[in-house]
């Protein structure tokens, strides 16, 4: 009893001592906050709010042209743009084509080479992380010297297989593909070594319980090792989704511009080629509004789902 | 034996011996499958390297090793873009965005960890959120601030933006909580103020998340492309991102001074890999992706 208040005591006297504090004291947070706060007003959510306004507007950007009020004619403009949905179609099929090489052939490697020993999965770890430090840029200019129509090793050597070269980064058909397996070589070491630590973390006496009632190796990985690591795997593909296409960019803006004729393009792309290229304001940033509540629209999903599997996990 | 396996499933002893062949048999698959990743994630780094090493005439080589090696492509790059200018350029760049980063994410994250306030909780929410805003959805409205305040083209303006970083304030403050109250108590209980506290005793205690944090900060500073692509016009003012893309143009491109362009914007990185290799890649993995 005793005890009980003096505990209760105790948390009550820092209490009174706050109540007492000098509007100074209240003040100090953020005194502390203040510098991360004032960044990410003036960097981010202030702009938020201006790319906001003028999506409404007219102007191509120059101090000396006239910004016209157009109401929703932008917006009702980028609806009717085959290009817009030509942009946001390839979106999806950016995201769809990266989730089997950041997650799905990830997930599949790092089960299938649990049982390495620790020596040779250190050396392996130190190699497939290499391209996750490598510049985009950096990575976008060797993957168009190996893919070089004329002179580039993979073309060589699909010649010297009997194969025709392809025309990996200027085939409408092939572009787009070419640049997701671009973005998959920065991601599927980095993913497989995430997940290769998930499960290695999953208690070894559960999968050796299981091994002594009969399970299958088939068995095991279905109903142990999957289940506990569908968190892990959910983040995966939750980084994906949200910023799978967004990784992208450098690559399609050094190698193939968006085209040839779109077919390489992504939202993020087409924010830049309407701004900077077409120097329009208006577009821009009413398509930057778009997309912006589309995929928060999606984030919050995506983490209601995420927050769901957890609970379930524990 | 592997019928003895398939008889009696659930006597695992029995069929060890059948399972120890097996597992011999995946060991050999795993070390396939690990050494066909491992080729596929470094050889092209490693052609970028022989490439630029190979001599001018003989760029279009596929020998596995530059016969000849020589400099030429080097000298050819250097003598064609001010990359040295650029280098230091990015150095600067990126190691003034790291100190300062790791500075508000240590201020923020200390508010956060020792204060109960008014609003804590939202402030929280809208930092972690700052990493779902795509650059592109703001580059506009950054620019015309840069431009306006007559930075475009100017090492300053890629460096303001990056005062901040969520991912700094998350991970600092993560860290933070897991530290002992008991040692904060007892400073506070010597009269030390907030400030001392965060600096004596808070800070040098957290040397092992600063590190991986200046690490990752470091990194992605360097290799940052987009922002410099926004904001800057020159070469002098612009960093070896920038500098590696004007190798690539549309009238065709100079394989080998664009390979020993690429090679020095990389050689800090990997020199810094090499180095600390293990922590590099626990940072990445603690942070996540981004």
């Amino acid at each position: 009893m005793t005890a009980a208040i003096a505990t209760m005591g105790s948390t009550e006297k820092p209490l009174a001592r706050r109540r007492t504090r000098t509007a100074n004291r209240r003040l100090l947070p953020w005194l502390y906050l203040s510098p991360v706060i004032a960044t990410f007003i003036v960097w981010i959510y202030w702009p938020l709010i201006d790319a906001f306004r003028l999506s409404f507007y007219q102007w191509d950007m120059l101090p000396t042209s006239p910004i016209v009020p157009v109401g929703w004619t932008n917006y009702i403009n980028i609806f009717s743009l085959p290009k817009f949905w030509q942009a946001l179609g390839n979106t999806g099929w950016y995201i769809a084509g990266l989730l089997p090489l950041a997650v799905a052939l990830p997930l599949a490697i790092a089960i299938f080479t649990a049982d390495l020993p620790p020596r040779a999965r250190m050396v392996y770890r130190g190699i497939i992380f290499v391209p996750m430090i490598v510049a985009p840029v950096v990575a976008a200019a060797i993957w168009r010297w190996l893919l070089d129509p004329g002179h580039g090793m993979v073309n060589m050597m699909m010649r010297d297989f009997g194969f025709r070269p392809l025309r990996f980064l200027q085939d409408p058909n092939l572009a787009l593909w070419t640049i997701v397996v671009l973005t998959g070589w920065k991601l599927i070491g980095f993913s497989t070594l995430i997940l290769s630590a998930a499960n290695a973390n999953i208690n070894p006496s559960l999968i050796e319980a299981a091994r002594m009632d009969g399970a299958s190796k088939w068995e095991i990985i279905r109903d142990i090792r999957l289940p506990l690591l569908s968190s892990t795997v959910l983040f995966l593909v939750m980084m994906t989704i949200l910023l799978g296409a967004q990784w992208s960019f450098s690559y399609i803006n050094v190698l193939t511009g968006g085209g040839p004729l779109g077919s390489s393009t992504n939202i993020y792309y087409v924010l830049w080629d309407f701004g900077f290229s077409s120097l329009s304001v208006g577009w821009s940033s009413a398509a930057a509004v778009i997309l912006f509540l589309g995929f928060g629209a999606l984030a919050f999903v995506l983490f209601r789902l995420i927050d769901k599997v957890s609970f379930h996990d524990n | 034996m592997t019928t003895d396996a398939l008889a009696l499933p659930r006597r695992a002893r029995r069929a060890s011996s059948a399972s120890g062949w097996l597992k011999g048999f995946d060991l050999a698959g795993g070390h396939v499958v690990m050494a066909l990743l491992s080729l596929f994630c470094l050889f092209p780094v490693y052609w970028m390297i022989v490439t630029s090493l190979r001599p001018a005439n003989k760029v279009f080589e596929r020998s596995l090793w530059p016969t000849a090696a020589s400099l030429d492509n080097y000298t050819y790059a250097l003598n064609a873009i001010p990359i040295g200018q650029m280098l230091v350029n990015t150095l600067i760049v990126a190691a003034i965005v790291t100190v300062v980063q790791l500075i508000t994410g240590l201020l923020a994250a200390y508010a956060f960890a020792r204060w109960r306030f008014p609003f804590d909780k939202l402030v929280h929410v809208l930092i972690a959120l700052t990493w779902l805003v795509p650059l592109q959805v703001v580059m506009i409205p950054n620019y015309l601030l840069i431009a306006n305040a007559g930075l475009l083209d100017s090492l300053t303006a890629l460096i303001l933006p990056h005062f901040a970083s969520a991912l700094a304030v998350l991970m600092l403050l993560q860290a933070m909580r897991s530290f002992p109250n008991e040692v904060l108590e007892a400073a506070r209980m010597d009269g030390a103020g907030s400030w001392r506290v965060l600096w004596e005793v808070v800070t040098p205690n957290l040397r092992g998340t600063i590190a991986s944090l200046a690490i990752l900060i470091f990194i992605s500073t360097w290799n940052e492309y987009f922002w410099p692509l926004l904001l800057t016009r020159t070469p002098e003012h612009s960093v070896i991102q920038i500098g590696i893309q004007m190798f690539m143009t549309s009238e065709g491109t100079q394989w080998g001074p664009l390979m020993a362009a690429s090679t020095l914007a990389s050689l800090p990185i990997f020199i810094l890999y090499i180095v600390l290799q293990q922590q590099v890649v626990s940072s990445f993995m603690k942070s996540g992706i981004r």
